[in-house]
């Protein structure tokens, strides 16, 4: 509790981009409100958890900050929200340590849920009103960069993923909505904007889709770039690639191959196979050499075999990407990959996971010395003990010296050297010019 | 600050009173429901779930955009949870319906232009029979693969030449032998469209098949069925 009946909010944000932005856009609302943004040690008088569920491990996290914040925060409001809070509703709602369970439609108005409860009011959380882009343009923020949501939901149904259960099916932020929130974030100060959404490269309003929206938002005036959150490989064309051309736009791409074998695909559901995969691929890096692809790969999906594994093994080392998250399959309850055949044990999982994640480093490394004397613009993220860190264009961690520096300033480095090891490497670099 | 009413009481719309249980085999029904109240593209699917239970599976709709009901093809799985409880359904049964869903769906200008071949396993004829229903004069083949021809769903529906049976376990239909067998021996004109729908396995040979045909791989449209 903070001094002067001044109310103080803590959040606690697990999983994706999108409830990362999410979180963002509700520290703003709590901010403008007047509530002060406190840790959650520090006795708040609400704690927000914005939860995932997208695998078991994420269910596990989720449930662990759930506990530890009750611990820590004893006489707090609680709300958990996010996707556990769909997929789970019942079961937190039990608890009687949880205050609010608040789906994740009806996520942006948590702070009239929290403004009520204080007013004596007594208002359940289904009252709420549901609405998946009610969210103001993010002002004060726990990042950066901002994200602008454009998207939510997705109907592709692919059999092992819970999304379309927890999330809703696709829908489509109005263009004008979404190039005001751009705007207004720009305004705000952001100097780089991720595009997010659950399945961003389906967005459909009326006939603009995904890359005519893109192109006008690359339009909205400001000095700020444009980055793009992971992306599903289908259902773009030349045109999505010549964007790419735009200053504003990085040149970096998630783009979720999951597989690189095709009878996996096919059993996953997936639309593409490995082929259009590689002709997406050589089209940007034909046209844009370098450009940085990271991945999403699941391993230990039901029936994948030792032959199918290695053509997944096969397409990482040919696709170069810098950076895989590689998930080990895991069920989830109401998908159709359930009730596939052929589950395969935690330990053959466990092998081919090491197996990714090791090739993921040498890729990573393979790929960072080719920017070894080259430079960046990196944007500024941190700032300890008189040296920077940020991204580059490329989205490679870049790290170096600058007396003054400010978070959010964009500097030209030159990358003189890479350091650390795995996952954890970095360049450091020399500044050129702001 | 938010007001203390309750949110006013809607009936569902997602809710759909069986009208008929048409029964094709020993394991296949269609289910027919009222009219869509949902406007859909021939080939797309939806969501179905019995009113009161908690599980929902993926169908493809099985009538044509414009049909007096909205019917779905459904297999019984042995041993399965969902379908043998969709099986007791009787008339009057409530369902619940959500959707449509799904880029599998036939658009107008290409369905009055183009040249398609359907390749089908199973109740995967489903969304073909919706196509064939809402675009009679579209230019199509279908080949249908199944094990015995007493699944050949629906059969007179379609003009006799533009229908091939591929039967796995009997001789009753035009090609004894897997789809994947009858369609490697078939030509096709460069310019057709494949629509392929079923099991995995039947997909991924199929998709072999054309591309060593020659056929590019944006000519060819997928919808895998569980």
């Amino acid at each position: 509790m903070t001094t002067n009946d001044k109310k103080s909010v803590a959040f606690k944000t697990l999983g994706c981009r999108l409830n990362q932005y999410e979180t963002d856009a509700l520290v703003t609302d709590f901010s403008n409100a007047g509530y002060e943004l406190v840790d959650y040690n520090a006795s708040p008088d609400v704690v927000i958890i914005n939860t995932c569920t997208v695998t078991n491990q994420s269910d596990t996290k989720s449930r662990s900050v759930i506990s530890q914040s009750v611990r820590k925060a004893k006489n707090a409001v609680v709300v958990v929200t996010g996707c556990m809070a769909n997929n789970f509703k019942a079961k937190l709602e039990s608890q009687e340590n949880i205050t609010f369970v608040v789906e994740n439609n009806r996520k942006s108005s948590i702070l009239s849920l929290i403004d009520a409860h204080f007013s004596g009011e007594i208002v359940h959380p289904d009252q709420l009103p549901q609405d998946v882009f009610r969210y103001e343009p993010v002002h004060k923020s726990l990042h950066t960069r901002s994200a602008v949501k454009i998207q939510d939901g997705c109907d592709n149904f692919c059999t092992f993923c819970i999304i379309p259960m927890v999330r809703g099916m696709a829908a489509s932020r109005p263009v004008a909505d979404v190039l005001e929130s751009v705007r207004k974030t720009v305004e705000n100060g952001f100097k780089e904007i991720v595009i997010t959404g659950v399945n961003i490269g389906r967005y459909e309003d009326g006939r603009v889709r995904f890359e005519e929206l893109l192109a006008k938002i690359l339009e909205v005036p400001g000095d700020f770039r444009v980055r793009i959150s992971s992306l599903e490989p289908d259902g773009f064309g030349d045109d999505f690639v010549k964007l790419f051309a735009h200053p504003k736009l990085m040149p970096h791409l998630h783009l979720c191959l999951q597989s690189g074998s095709d009878k996996t695909l096919l059993r996953m559901r997936r639309m593409y196979d490995v082929a259009q995969f590689r002709k997406t691929v050589n089209k940007f890096r034909s046209a844009y050499p370098g450009f940085n692809f990271t991945t999403d790969i699941i391993v230990g999906f039901p029936g994948e075999t030792d032959e199918e594994f290695q053509q997944t093994l096969d397409a990482i080392k040919e696709f170069n990407f810098s950076h895989i998250h590689t998930f080990k399959y895991s069920v989830r309850k109401g998908t159709r990959a359930e009730r596939l055949e052929n589950h395969l044990p935690e330990k053959i999982k466990s092998e081919r996971s090491l197996k990714v994640r090791d090739l993921s480093v040498e890729n990573m490394k393979r790929y960072f010395e080719s920017f070894i004397g080259q430079t960046q613009n990196v944007l500024i993220e941190r700032i300890s003990e008189g040296t920077a860190s940020g991204y580059g264009e490329n989205y490679i961690p870049v790290h170096f010296k600058l007396p003054g520096a400010q978070k959010n300033m964009i500097i030209k480095v030159k990358l003189t050297g890479l350091v650390g090891e795995d996952e954890d490497m970095f360049f450091l670099g020399e500044i050129v010019g702001e | 600050m938010m007001s203390l009413m309750k949110p006013d009481m809607q009936m569902d719309v997602s809710f759909y009173k069986v009208e008929e249980i048409r029964h094709l085999t020993d394991e296949t029904f269609s289910l027919k429901l009222p009219r869509a109240r949902f406007a859909f593209k021939a080939g797309q699917h939806i969501s179905l779930g019995i009113v009161g239970g908690n599980q929902s599976r993926e169908y493809s709709i099985y009538s044509g955009e414009n049909d007096e009901n909205l019917e779905l093809l459904i297999k019984e799985v042995d041993n399965g949870y969902f379908t043998p409880r969709l099986r007791k359904l009787k008339a009057g049964s409530m369902v619940e319906v959500h959707g449509p869903f799904g880029k599998f769906g036939m658009e107008p200008e290409l369905a009055a232009n183009g040249k398609f071949v359907f390749i089908a396993s199973g109740t995967g004829i489903a969304p073909f029979r919706s196509i064939v229903h809402t675009y009679p004069g579209i230019d199509y083949r279908i080949i249908h693969g199944v094990r015995y021809s007493k699944e050949a769903y629906d059969r007179e529906e379609y003009a006799a030449d533009r229908y091939t049976l591929c039967t796995s376990r009997d001789k009753g239909g035009n090609y004894n032998g897997r789809l994947t067998g009858y369609l490697k021996s078939c030509t096709f004109d460069p310019e057709t469209h494949f629509d392929l729908c079923g099991n995995s396995n039947m997909i991924f040979d199929a998709l072999e098949i054309l591309k060593d045909k020659g056929f590019d791989r944006d000519q060819i449209h997928c919808e895998v069925y569980f």
